[in-house]
C-alpha cells in the first residue's frame, strides 16, 4: 500500500468542534491512514492510500462533514 | 434541477442558502403577526424557520454524536427541539438562526485572520522561465531544478532561491525580510523566491525551489507557529472538554429542581462556550501573522505569551549591536595652521581627531579626505580585512587610482608608489623604521584611541605623517535608538554579552547606553550569566545571531536571532527569529508580543463576563432564549474583532 500526505486547507472551522467532526470522519475514511486538523490555521493534514482515497474523495468527506476545503500548494 | 443539487452539495452556499431562507420565513412571521394574520401562521413560519436553520445544526449535532463529540451544535439542537415542544416557537426559531449567523460570520471572519498566511503563500509565482540550451521554457516553479538557470524580468516575482549569474537590479525583500527598501543586487548575490525584482533584468542560477526555498519555509515555520497551541489556549480547551457536559448537567439540575423547561433549555443555550474557546486562538493567530508580514518569525503561541513577560535583555555584542565587520570609526589629520612665531613663518600642525559616525550627514575635513585618499590607493593592492573597511569609506568620495608599485611588510605595514608619491600605511614601528616621525601629541590621540580599543593605523605620504585612521567593528545606527525603546518598553535590566576586550565592549557600551557589560567572556559563561539572571527573577531574552550563541539563545527564556533570511539553522532554533539584521525589529517583536498578551487576557474576561452576566441573567428569569444566543453570539464577534485589531497594530 502507498501512503501519501496531502495538505488541503479549509477557511471555514470557525470552532474547535468543526476540527472533532472533521478529523473523525477523514480517520473513518478508507484508505485514510491518519488525519490531523488544525484549527488555527484551518490546515488538514491526510495520510491516505491514493488508490483508496483520491484527493477529491477527501475534499468529498470534509464537504460531508459541513465544510469546503481546497488541495494546498504547500 | 442539478445546478440546485450543485447548490446543495456545496457546504458553504447550502449554509447561506438555509440562512436566508430561514431570516425571510422569520421576517414573513413577524408580518403576518403586524397584519393580524391568523395567530397560529406566525407559529408554523417560526416553525418553518427552526427547521430549516435547525437542519444544519443537527446533522452536525449527529455528526458529533456519532464520532463521540458532545458539542456546541447538540446544545442548540436540543435547546430548538425543546422550545418547539414546550411551544416557543418564535424562541427556537431565533435560537437557531441567530446560531447559524453567528457561524457564518465567525467563519468569514476567522478566515481574514488567516489572510496573512495566504497573502504569503500567494508571494510566490507559480511558475518561472528556465533557459535550456539557449531556449526559454515556462514551467512550474517547483519543478526548477538545482542549478537550473532561471530569467527573471523587471516587475516580476523571484521564483526560487538562487545567486545572480548576471545582470544588477534592485529587489524588494520585503516578503522574507520586512525591509520596504529595496535591496542592491549583482553577480554573485544571493536572491529569494518570492521577492520582486524591481527594475533590472538578471538570471538566476537556481539553489532551491518550492518547498524547500525560505519562503516555503517561512510559511510552514508561521503555519507551526500559529498551529502550536499557547499554554492559555490549551487550558481552556481543556476546561471546554468538562465545560458542554458540565452544562447539560446543570440545565437537568436546574429543571429537577424549578421544573421550568424553558429555564433549563436557555442554560444550555447560554453556556456554549464559544467566545472562550476561540478567544485565545484568535490573538495568537493575528499576532503571528501580523509579525510574520513584518519579517519576525516567532514559533509559537507558548513563545508569544513568555516574550510579553521579558523584563531582562542580554545581548551579544558583535554582529548583533555591531555590524560585525571593521569599518573607519575616527580619523586624526593635521591641520596645516600657520603660526607666526619670532618673524619667522613656522608650519604648527595641530591634531583634530574626526568620528565618522555621522558621516552620512556632514562630509570630511579636506585634510581628512587627502588622508583616506592617499591610504586607500596604497590599500588598494591589499587584501587585508582592515583595508577593506579603509576602502569601502574612501569609495564613498570617488574613484580610488591603482598604485604603480605595492609592497606588503607581513604584520607591519604596506608601502605604494603612485607617479612622484611614496605612500607608507602600517604601524607606528613600520613608519619609525622608514624614518617617519611621528610627535608626542599625534602618540597621545593614537594611545587614546587605542584605549577605547581602535586598532589605529598610520598613513604617511613622501616621509611626512598625515595622521592616523581609527578601526574597529562598527556600532550599528539604529542601537542607542533600540536600547532606549527598550527601556520605554519596561526593560528593566540590559546587559551586554561579548568575548571581546573590556575596551572595545565598553566603547560600544557607552556609545549605546548599556551600563552592564561583561566583556572577554566564553560562549559557556554567556551561559551562566543568563541562568544567574533568571535566578534573580527576572524573565530573560537573550539576543544573538543565531549560531554560535545557540547555547545562550536556547538557555534564555525566548532566544531571538538576528538576520535568520537564509540562515535554516536560526529560523528552524530560534524562538523568535527576526529574517532582516535590523535592530528595531527586537523592541517591535516584543512590543507585538506584549499586545497580543494583553489582547489574550482582554478576550477571555470578555467571555467569562458575558457568561457569567447570562447566567445571572436566566437566574434571575431576566434572560430568555433568544436574547440569551443573541448575547452569547455578540460575544463570540467582539472576541473576534478584538483579535483582529492586532492585525494593524
Amino acid at each position: 500500500m502507498t501512503t501519501t500526505k496531502t495538505i488541503l486547507r479549509s477557511d471555514e472551522l470557525s470552532c474547535p468542534s468543526c476540527v472533532n467532526n472533521i478529523e473523525s470522519n477523514l480517520n473513518q475514511t478508507e484508505g485514510v491512514s491518519n488525519a490531523k486538523v488544525h484549527f488555527n490555521t484551518g490546515r488538514i493534514e491526510v495520510e491516505h492510500d491514493p488508490d483508496r482515497a483520491s484527493e477529491e474523495k477527501l475534499i468529498e468527506v470534509v464537504r460531508h462533514s459541513g465544510y469546503e476545503a481546497q488541495i494546498s500548494p504547500f | 434541477m442539478k445546478l440546485l443539487q450543485k447548490l446543495v452539495r456545496n457546504a458553504t452556499t447550502r449554509k447561506k442558502a438555509l440562512l436566508i431562507v430561514s431570516g425571510l420565513l422569520i421576517a414573513a412571521g413577524w408580518a403576518a403577526n403586524f397584519f393580524g394574520a391568523l395567530p397560529r401562521l406566525f407559529d408554523v413560519l417560526m416553525l418553518l424557520a427552526t427547521l430549516t436553520a435547525g437542519f444544519e445544526i443537527a446533522r452536525r449535532a449527529w455528526q458529533g454524536l456519532r464520532n463521540r463529540h458532545t458539542n456546541i451544535e447538540l446544545l442548540v439542537a436540543i435547546a430548538a427541539t425543546g422550545g418547539i415542544f414546550i411551544g416557543v416557537f418564535w424562541e427556537a426559531a431565533a435560537v437557531t438562526f441567530l446560531f447559524l449567523l453567528g457561524g457564518w460570520l465567525e467563519a468569514r471572519t476567522m478566515s481574514k485572520t488567516r489572510n496573512t498566511l495566504k497573502e504569503l503563500i500567494n508571494m510566490a509565482p507559480e511558475t518561472a522561465i528556465v533557459i535550456d540550451g539557449g531556449e526559454r521554457k515556462e514551467i512550474p516553479a517547483r519543478q526548477v531544478q538545482e542549478g537550473m538557470r532561471v530569467l527573471v524580468k523587471p516587475g516580476s516575482k523571484i521564483p526560487v532561491d538562487g545567486l545572480v549569474e548576471s545582470g544588477t537590479t534592485s529587489i524588494d525583500e520585503s516578503a522574507i525580510t520586512g525591509e520596504p527598501i529595496p535591496t542592491e543586487k549583482q553577480t554573485g548575490s544571493e536572491v529569494y523566491a518570492g521577492t520582486i525584482n524591481k527594475n533590472g533584468r538578471i538570471f538566476v542560477k537556481a539553489t532551491k525551489a518550492g518547498a524547500d526555498t525560505t519562503l516555503a519555509k517561512i510559511i510552514r515555520r508561521v503555519e507551526e507557529a500559529q498551529e502550536e497551541k499557547a499554554p492559555t489556549q490549551r487550558f481552556i480547551e481543556r476546561f471546554a472538554r468538562w465545560y458542554t457536559p458540565g452544562i447539560v448537567g446543570l440545565s437537568i439540575v436546574s429543571y429537577l429542581f424549578t421544573w421550568d423547561l424553558e429555564l433549563a433549555l436557555t442554560l444550555l443555550v447560554i453556556g456554549c462556550p464559544g467566545a472562550l474557546v476561540i478567544s485565545t486562538p484568535i490573538s495568537v493567530i493575528t499576532g503571528i501573522g501580523n509579525a510574520a508580514k513584518k519579517g519576525i518569525l516567532i514559533k509559537g503561541g507558548e513563545y508569544l505569551e513568555n516574550a510579553g513577560k521579558v523584563t531582562a535583555i542580554a545581548l551579544d555584542k558583535t554582529g548583533t549591536l555591531t555590524e560585525g565587520k571593521p569599518g573607519v570609526i575616527e580619523i586624526i589629520y593635521f591641520s596645516r595652521a600657520i603660526a607666526v612665531a619670532g618673524g619667522g613663518q613656522e608650519e604648527f600642525p595641530a591634531v583634530h581627531t574626526v568620528s565618522l559616525s555621522d558621516r552620512n550627514n556632514e562630509s570630511l575635513p579636506l585634510e581628512g579626505e587627502e588622508l583616506l585618499y592617499w591610504a586607500s590607493i596604497a590599500e588598494s593592492a591589499s587584501e587585508h580585512p582592515l583595508a577593506e573597511a579603509i576602502i569601502t569609506e574612501a569609495e564613498k568620495s570617488g574613484q580610488i587610482p591603482e598604485p604603480d608599485e605595492f609592497e606588503s611588510y607581513t604584520g607591519q605595514g604596506i608601502e605604494a608608489v603612485l607617479g612622484d608619491d611614496h605612500i607608507y600605511v602600517g604601524k607606528a614601528e613600520f613608519l619609525k623604521q622608514k624614518r617617519i616621525s611621528i610627535s608626542e601629541n599625534i602618540n597621545k590621540e593614537i594611545r587614546s584611541l587605542t584605549n577605547k580599543g581602535r586598532t589605529v593605523v598610520l598613513v604617511a605620504r613622501n616621509n611626512k605623517l598625515l595622521g592616523a585612521i581609527g578601526i574597529a567593528d562598527q556600532m550599528r545606527p539604529d542601537a542607542p535608538k533600540m536600547i532606549s525603546k527598550l527601556r520605554e518598553n519596561g526593560i528593566e535590566r540590559i546587559a551586554m554579552l561579548t568575548g571581546d576586550a573590556r575596551p572595545t565592549a565598553e566603547a560600544i557600551a557607552e556609545e549605546t547606553g548599556i551600563t552592564e557589560v561583561h566583556a572577554g567572556i566564553l560562549p559557556e559563561d554567556k551561559n551562566d550569566i543568563i541562568i544567574e539572571m533568571q535566578q534573580q527573577g527576572y524573565q530573560v531574552t537573550m539576543i544573538g545571531d543565531g549560531i554560535n550563541d545557540a547555547p545562550a539563545l536556547a538557555t534564555a527564556d525566548i532566544g531571538i536571532a538576528m538576520g535568520a533570511a537564509g540562515t535554516d539553522v536560526a529560523i528552524e532554533t530560534a524562538d523568535i527569529a527576526l529574517m532582516a539584521n535590523d535592530l528595531m525589529k527586537i523592541p517591535e517583536a516584543l512590543r507585538l508580543s506584549k499586545k497580543t498578551l494583553r489582547n489574550i487576557h482582554q478576550n477571555v474576561v470578555i467571555a467569562l463576563i458575558t457568561v457569567t452576566a447570562l447566567l445571572a441573567g436566566v437566574m434571575a428569569g431576566s434572560v430568555h432564549m433568544a436574547g440569551g444566543m443573541l448575547i452569547h453570539e455578540l460575544s463570540v464577534m467582539a472576541v473576534i474583532l478584538n483579535g483582529m485589531r492586532l492585525r494593524w497594530g
